[in-house]
């Protein structure tokens, strides 16, 4: 009975993605299901429309530049958190953590503020700042498990045998610490490429995101396009969550193993 | 090593930075027409407690604790199958299908809903676009991953041996559950409940999408009035009470928390 | 004649490819004290597991009371289970943990009162009813998990290894306490262990297992003393396996030149090869050569306090084992020669 329940409840999860699939191959405009027939005009406008196209380039380089940040500031925060014998590690990880809690209307119009106060409304490195600021809690926190799990015995016995701090970090400490830091770029990388409240405050016409873009299109338009649209994600989503729960387990990362 | 911890805090510094601007707009008066402020001013609080802005925060506290509820029994027949079965496929599966939303992103999966609320799979007897219904439905969904996580590890923190001893002393199934897992879930329900609740106070796309104008949430008129209206100051006094009751919620999960630990 | 108030008929039970109990047939009297015994993954958790169940056997049947129960679940058993790790319910009271299957048996809730408190008395944990199980030792855990599974008054009473967390001390302690309330209370009770010292002080019978299947079932005397198969004589204290060939109704000739008398034992078959086993406390070092002893030369002393235990291999080159009680009786060294006395009664057939 459990099962039969469970059944109908992810049906009820998967229901949206499949009806979106479907209808992204509908040969017209009006919806209508079952579909009248099949045809890839809604991703060939997709991909050519300008906007998007922009969009994308603009995804690109947001995300590409949060990360590039966000990746080395969040590793050393979580090796410092773990080895750095602080006072009070648990308040500054909830102040590392802290942007997962403030609502994206209150954190965009905060740096729409910020960014119009120091005369950089048009600027991409507002966003991009935002960006890291809200990827940062997922990176510290996908490292610090890791972290965690590192046997600091490890790093003392290659000091040992008379490698340096750095040596040891690279050639110790960063190979072990690979299947977080995986995580976290994954996480860096998928929370980036998706945000969307934060940055429909932070940018305009030219600097707007992806998921922006397509909210200013669903808003105005109701042809398929953003079901074309919707699918390419979609896919490249769940090839790249079924890629990383192969090889690094993500049941692991959330669920308590017997 | 206590110095690699300084690149973090000087990006948490400047967030903390956009969110002082934030309560520095809300004491200013607005200017219509115009991005320039006037003076200290209280105008904008108190026009959070007009009757017509009460009603919407009222609404946006119904609706956040009726998806909530609904939420959370939804989730919590998947969340016990993903902690207790013994397949390692039926795990993987259920794990990828219950992460994958989260990555998707809250456009494609809110336009997902205006397809299918909006008559394009089946034709409603009643409206369900641009209604609280649908709007519900739509939070309810987006929230589901969240709570089924979170009660996925609580559960799987519950020893079954607790289970076998319940059934060893003559309880059937049903009464298991009722008298042994569901109390010893309390920690995961009560933290999954209130982040829940706290993300769908703020939740923008659904309601914007999904209500069309007509379901109006706290973040909708944040977004209305700073984004269409310019007038920063008055949203930013809807913005700074958003964030106040996101934060004192989850303070509370912090409390559930430790007081479980 | 008593009773069987459990019966396992070949019971099978694999779990994927691995047979954890093999064509079991086994009867539990009324009111008698059995051990499951043997080495970890014998299979003797999964036949508890089985008579709960909490498993179902792949092949054979299970009856309790005369009943046929194979198919029945867990719930509708009526039996009484204490787990291992007692797993006593972290979110109820001491009082609510044992009322528990009262409460499910609907019992009105003067009674319950009245009986928690009895069967509190019983495990002697009279005042501890309010606080939660976090709050106990280890010991008071076992004893509140003993009066959950006692207080509605089963049919059969399981023990899961409940004494192996406790330390040393408390474990003797609490294995004389189950007993006196085993007795006391009078309930067929099946317990498991490892512990072989647990299962000879505390069983009415011992079924030795290993590999699912049962190895000899009988009294701790039984066992110990007649070991059925080299395994039981290996498990169950510690023995010396000698082989020989029978050269007369009770005369083993372990090698040319070597024979040593047996008795105690039905006659032996003529020409045939036979092991025997004989235990270390009963080889002694006589003072000089004569009738029943052999000599060995001296290869390993361990001293161990109360005893000193000593290698030693006779002139056909198998070994022997001996406990010699302080002080030894004469001074012994490694090379040493030594005259072991092997009495005749003392040696035990095996197959």
């Amino acid at each position: 009975m459990l099962k039969a329940a469970v059944t109908a409840l992810v049906a009820f999860m998967t229901l949206p993605t499949v009806v979106v699939i479907v209808v992204s191959f509908n040969p017209t405009a009006i919806l209508s299901f079952p579909p009248s027939g099949f045809s890839f005009r809604w991703y060939e406008n997709a991909l050519t429309y300008p906007q998007f196209q922009r969009a994308a380039l603009n995804s690109l380089w947001v995300t590409l530049g949060a990360v590039a940040v966000a990746l080395p500031v969040g590793t050393a925060a979580a090796l410092a958190l773990e080895r750095g014998k602080l006072r009070l590690p648990t308040l500054w990880a909830t102040l590392l953590l802290s942007p997962l809690v403030v609502p994206g209307v209150a954190a965009g119009l905060g740096f729409l503020i910020l960014a119009a106060s120091l005369g950089m409304i048009r600027s991409r490195a507002v966003l991009i700042a935002a960006h890291v600021a809200l990827v940062l809690p997922f990176v510290v926190r996908s490292v610090w498990v890791s972290v965690r799990n590192l046997d600091a015995a490890l790093e003392r016995a290659a000091a040992s045998l008379g490698a340096t701090p750095w040596r040891v970090f690279r050639r110790v400490t960063l190979p072990l610490l690979r299947p977080g830091l995986f995580a976290a770029l994954l996480f860096a990388v998928v929370v980036s490429v998706n945000e969307f409240v934060v940055s429909l405050f932070v940018s305009n016409r030219v600097t707007e995101i992806l998921p922006v873009a397509m909210y200013s299109y669903v808003v105005n338009y109701t042809d398929p396009t953003i079901a074309a649209m919707s699918t390419l994600f979609i896919t490249a989503t769940f090839a790249v969550i079924w890629l990383a729960d192969r090889f690094t387990g993500l049941g692991r990362v959330f669920l308590h193993h017997r | 090593m206590k110095l690699l911890l300084a690149p973090a805090l000087a990006v948490i510094a400047l967030f903390a930075v956009a969110l002082g601007c934030l309560l520095q707009y809300s004491v200013l008066e607005f200017v219509p027409g115009s991005l320039q402020t006037g003076g200290f001013t209280l105008e904008n609080f108190r026009t959070v407690t007009t009757p017509q802005y009460l009603g919407v925060i009222w609404d946006t506290v119904w609706l956040s604790a009726a998806t909530t509820v609904l939420t959370l029994v939804a989730s919590y027949p998947v969340a016990y199958m993903l902690a207790r079965t013994g397949s390692a496929r039926v795990r993987s599966t259920l794990l990828v299908l219950t992460l994958a939303p989260f990555f998707t992103g809250a456009i494609v999966r809110t336009y997902a809903w205006i397809l299918v609320l909006g008559n394009a799979v089946i034709t409603w007897p009643i409206p369900m676009l641009f209604t609280e219904r649908g709007v519900l439905v739509g939070l309810v969904h987006f929230s589901m991953p969240t709570m089924i996580l979170m009660l996925a590890a609580g559960i799987s923190h519950i020893d079954p041996v607790y289970e076998r001893a319940a059934a060893s002393l003559g309880a059937r199934p049903a009464r298991v559950f009722w008298r042994v897992t569901l109390p010893l879930s309390a920690p995961g329900i009560v933290s999954g409940s209130l982040i829940v609740f706290a993300w769908t106070l703020s939740a923008y796309p659904t309601p914007a999408l999904l209500g069309g104008g007509k379901v109006q949430m706290i973040a909708t008129v944040v977004k209305d009035r700073g984004l269409d209206s310019f007038n920063w100051p008055g949203a930013a006094a809807f913005a700074l009470l958003a964030l106040v009751m996101t934060i004192a919620l989850l303070a509370g999960v912090g409390r559930a928390g430790a007081r479980t630990a | 004649m008593a009773k069987a108030v459990v019966e396992l008929r070949t019971c099978t039970r694999d779990f994927g490819g691995v047979r954890a109990v093999d064509a079991m047939d086994l009867a539990i009297l009324e009111g008698e004290f059995l051990s499951l015994l043997g080495p970890s993954g014998c299979g003797k958790t999964t036949t508890l597991n089985l008579i709960a169940g909490f498993v179902e056997p792949t092949a054979g049947r299970i009856l309790i009371d005369g009943e046929d129960v194979t198919g029945l679940p867990a719930h509708r058993r009526g039996l009484g289970v204490v787990f291992q790790s007692y797993a006593l319910f972290p979110h109820l009271s001491v009082f609510e943990n044992v009322a528990f299957g009262l409460r499910e048996r609907r019992v009105p809730a003067a009674e319950i009162e009245r009986r928690v408190a009895e069967a509190l008395a019983l495990v002697r944990l009279d005042r501890l009813g309010r606080q939660k199980p976090a709050e106990l030792s280890g010991g008071m855990q076992q004893r509140v998990a003993l009066a959950r599974a006692l207080v509605y008054r089963p049919r059969v009473l399981l023990l899961d290894e409940p004494l192996a967390a406790l330390d040393k001390k408390l474990r003797e302690e609490m294995r004389d306490e189950l007993r006196a309330i085993q007795r006391s209370v009078g309930i067929t009770t099946v317990f498991v262990t490892h512990d072989q010292a647990e299962a000879l002080g505390l069983s009415d019978r011992i079924a030795v297992m290993s590999r699912g299947r049962i190895e000899q079932l009988g009294t701790p005397r039984d066992v110990y003393e007649r070991p059925a198969t080299r395994f039981v004589a290996d498990f169950i204290g510690a023995s010396t396996i000698l082989r020989g060939r029978a050269i007369g109704a009770d005369l083993v000739a372990l090698s040319p030149g070597l024979t040593i008398k047996v008795s105690a034992v039905g006659a032996l078959a003529m020409g045939r090869d036979v092991e025997l086993a004989i235990r270390p406390e009963r080889v002694h070092l006589a003072a000089a050569p004569g009738t029943g002893t052999a000599a060995a030369r001296i290869e390993g002393i361990v001293y161990q306090g109360a005893l000193t235990e000593v290698t030693a291999r006779l002139g056909d080159g198998q070994q022997v084992r001996a406990f010699v009680t302080e002080p030894a009786p004469l001074p012994l060294a490694p090379g040493q020669t030594v005259h072991l006395s092997l009495p005749a009664d003392a040696f035990m057939v095996l197959a």
